[in-house]
């Protein structure tokens, strides 16, 4: 028999991995967004796959929704310019130079992984503190909101002076001098 | 059949791998941050998978604030980008050479 999960996996894989390559490999700007926009989507449907509802629904929103909207904003205002002067290479051997490099991180990574990544018995969590114990007890969105309410509350109000002086930030730059 | 958390590192890895190649080949900063945010949701990924795997919500809070880090970065960068492009009409990014000693 065929196994589902495995088959969305490597299906999920390979798309991904082709849209992230489209984003830096596309000459106009705009596509590449679209093509972010794809590979994050794909990602969203990992999360899923792992059982992460909430992260997942998070990410459309917040990543594939807010943050990409603000790019595509920023593309399409800039894109003129954008797409024009990117043929003139001023280091024409960077390009080669860039994908063996990539080609050697990810051989090294993928070895370093597929031998010596493996899950210890000892640390995971059990019994209360367990998150698959908690999700059929509670649900997934509750889990969530109790985990970041409770041990994670200081980082979360953190999170929200970040956001304060990132507006600021913004602000600032954007304004007409 | 499970599949093994390494799987998901993998493809985490390479995801990683296409962003930092697109850092250094291109030179438009919207391709470059869009680049860095293929960086930050492959580790993301790999954030969702041990917590997965590990039976444990932190991987899941860590995600949640590499996702509002992100937005904070994307927001001032761009307005970065948008006063450069208003004051010299280019942004390529082997040009901005003018902090150059």
């Amino acid at each position: 028999m065929i196994d589902v999960t495995l088959i969305s996996f490597f299906v999920l894989a390979v798309a991904s991995v082709a849209s992230a390559l489209g984003v830096i490999f596309f000459r106009n700007a705009v596509h590449s967004a679209l093509s972010l926009i794809l590979t994050l989507l794909f990602l969203a449907l990992f999360y899923l796959q792992l059982g992460a509802m909430f992260i997942a629904i998070v990410q459309v929103l917040i990543y594939a929704g807010a943050i990409m909207v603000l790019f595509l904003f920023v593309v399409t205002m800039l894109a003129s310019e954008a797409s024009d002067n990117e043929q003139r290479d001023r280091i024409p051997w960077q390009r080669g130079v860039a994908a063996a490099l990539g080609v050697v991180l990810v051989g090294a990574l993928s070895y370093l992984l597929i031998t010596g990544a493996t899950i210890n018995a000892n640390v995971k969590a059990s019994g209360a503190n367990s998150l698959a114990a908690t999700v059929t007890k509670q649900g997934d969105t509750q889990a969530f909101g109790l985990a970041l309410f409770h041990g994670f509350a200081f980082p979360f109000e953190v999170t929200s002076l970040l956001i304060v002086v990132a507006i600021l930030g913004a602000m600032v730059l954007g304004r007409k001098s | 059949m499970s599949i093994p958390v390494s799987w998901y590192l993998v493809v985490s890895a390479i995801i990683f791998t296409i962003g930092i190649a697109g850092v250094l080949i291109r030179r438009n900063p919207l391709i470059i941050f869009m680049s860095i945010e293929l960086m930050l949701n492959a580790v993301n990924l790999s954030f969702v998978a041990f917590s997965h795997y590990l039976d444990s919500v932190d991987g899941q809070m860590f995600v949640f604030l590499v996702l509002t880090v992100a937005a904070a970065e994307v927001v001032v960068g761009l307005a970065i980008i948008v006063s450069i492009f208003r004051t010299r009409r280019n942004i390529d990014v082997d040009d901005m050479n003018i902090l150059r000693g």
